[in-house]
């Protein structure tokens, strides 16, 4: 259910795309949007309506009218259907059928301009066409209330390429046109105006789960009741249109609907604007990431995250300063530093000593020595120990895979050195593991 | 001998004195304990801290679980004690300094 349900969205919402492609001048990647849909969903009357458009602007008036004709006994009341129609029969130069055609759009919309000027051109006497079009008042009251609103909020296209017609009037259209639709006006509103279109698309959907293809045009119908409007006999019904996107907004917007991939020739890229938008909410994005150590795997507290003492990037050694200045601070205490067991330097509170990475290479090596003998005469590992030499010792005190390090004066109590550094070794295992 | 002397110091295990190629010269140790192997420990562990430290007289206190070794250089040979953790290291080292 899930997926038909999907599977009817897509289908519904490629008729909107297509529109927005038809709109941005894209007409080849429109028709085969168009195309794939009805070929989901072959029922589909707004798809096949835009089809039949896509086909007019792309100049193959043979497939449009054949389009158009197919579908309109289910959609002869659609304005945009009878628009195309008269200009496809228009174009081949039928202009009897055109007229024909463009008298049921001055009926079912008669503030279409388009289809007024048009019809103009090819019946230039207006005293024919102009009072069948001036009579919008006693059509609309006829019509059902939702007819009404949809004529009342229905906009000429604008998008429409401008149609240059060489011929010359023809005298014959001079006699009255009588529409050939008598029946109440039901408009099936397509194109344009967003609010229409996405309301036929959600008539449309209900009409796809629930009644069998080919019925009658059942936008209609399945429209909730709308209640009547004053301002269908307004004066000048004038449309409240939505506000309006941007092409490229319509289509990215479709587009994601869609899940779809917009076609290479006419890739739609996002205004300037709109890019620097992302790239600089990315770019937050990536700042409010907080960066990960991958050698110790500690993060680098941020602002937030740390604790109000430590200032962000603080190294989380720095809290070993203060029991290390407690041991600086022993008057036979020459200085500190940790490295680790293969000589590597971690931290120096040795500032004096120049060659301390050397030492700490050296120390290293003799702790390895004493460890691997421990273990040759399976003692255990070495855990700490005294190197006595002329002028100073080194006490070396292991936590892990760390080695304290304290260099003291030959006097030095060494007693009370592992005192103090039994403490910094407690906070070196937690820190370094 | 003068070993005597770090021997009969509580929970010293044994003592000795061995060249720097790890040959023993005399050991005193208690029975289970051999003094080839603590003197030929003994005489690696110093000459690394001799070769590192560039140093003749060097000595060193080692700390395992279970037992302490002390060890000193002095002219051509060392002198090396072990014993138990909980031995008087403060002794066995003023004792060292005498001999």
């Amino acid at each position: 259910m899930a997926d038909e349900l999907i599977i009817d969205s897509k289908a519904l919402i490629f008729a909107t795309l297509a529109d927005v492609y038809l709109s941005s001048g894209m007409v080849d990647e429109a028709i085969s949007i168009l195309k794939d849909g009805l070929g989901r969903n072959p029922n589909y009357t707004l798809g096949k309506i835009i089809l039949g458009r896509a086909y007019y602007m792309k100049g193959n008036i043979d497939e449009a009218l054949k389009t158009l004709e197919a579908l309109y006994p289910e959609a002869k009341d659609s304005e945009n259907t009878n628009l195309y129609l008269a200009r496809c029969h228009k174009r081949i130069g039928d202009l009897d059928k055109a007229a024909q055609f463009y008298e049921i759009v001055m009926k079912i919309n008669p503030q279409n301009k388009d289809a007024r000027q048009e019809l103009d051109s090819i019946a230039p006497k207006p005293a024919v066409a102009s009072p069948k079009a001036e009579e919008p008042v006693i059509e609309t009251t006829n019509l059902p209330p939702t007819i009404k609103e949809a004529a009342v909020v229905a906009v000429p296209i604008m998008e429409e390429p401008v149609i240059v017609d060489k011929k010359p009037p023809v005298e014959k259209i001079d006699q009255p046109v009588e529409p050939p639709v008598k029946e109440p006006v039901i408009p099936i509103v397509d194109t344009i105006p967003q609010a229409m279109l996405r309301e036929e698309i959600d008539t449309e959907k209900e009409t796809l789960e629930s009644a069998p293809p080919k019925t009658e045009p059942q936008a209609v119908e399945k429209e909730p009741p709308v209640t009547e409007k004053p301002t269908a006999v307004k004066p000048e019904p004038k449309p409240t249109p939505e506000p309006e996107l941007t092409r490229a907004e319509r289509v990215a917007e479709i587009e994601k609907l869609l899940g779809a991939k917009a076609p290479e020739e006419a890739p739609v890229v996002p205004p300037p604007a709109k890019q620097e938008k992302e790239t600089a909410k990315k770019e937050e994005e990536k700042a409010e990431e907080v960066p990960i150590l991958p050698e110790i795997g500690f993060e680098i507290p941020t602002a937030a995250a740390a604790p109000p003492v430590q200032a962000a990037g603080v190294s989380p050694l720095d809290t070993l300063k203060e029991p290390m200045s407690h041991l600086l601070k022993l008057k036979a205490v020459k200085g500190a530093f940790i490295c680790s067991r293969d000589g590597l330097l971690i931290q120096n509170s040795y500032e004096a000593r120049e060659d301390i990475e050397e030492i700490a290479a050296l120390i290293a090596a003799i702790c390895n020595e004493a460890d691997d003998s421990f273990k040759f005469l399976k003692e255990g590992a070495m855990e700490k120990c005294i190197i006595e030499k002329g002028d100073e010792s080194v006490c070396v005190v292991t936590a892990g895979e760390s080695l304290l390090c304290i260099v003291t004066k030959p006097e030095a109590k060494p007693g009370l050195v592992f005192v103090y550094a039994r403490k910094i070794i407690e906070q070196i295992r937690e820190i370094l593991g | 001998m003068k070993l005597q002397e770090l021997t009969k110091i509580p929970k010293v295990l044994g003592a000795g004195v061995a060249g720097k190629d790890g040959f023993i010269v005399e050991s005193q140790f208690a029975v289970g304990y051999d003094p080839e192997k603590f003197g030929a420990m003994a005489a690696r562990i110093m000459n690394q801290i001799n070769k590192s430290l560039k140093i003749e007289a060097s000595s060193i206190i080692l700390y395992s679980p279970n037992m302490v070794f002390f060890a000193r250089a002095k002219g051509d040979g060392i002198i090396f004690a072990i014993g138990n953790k909980d031995a008087n290291l403060g002794l066995l080292k003023i004792k060292f300094d005498k001999i």
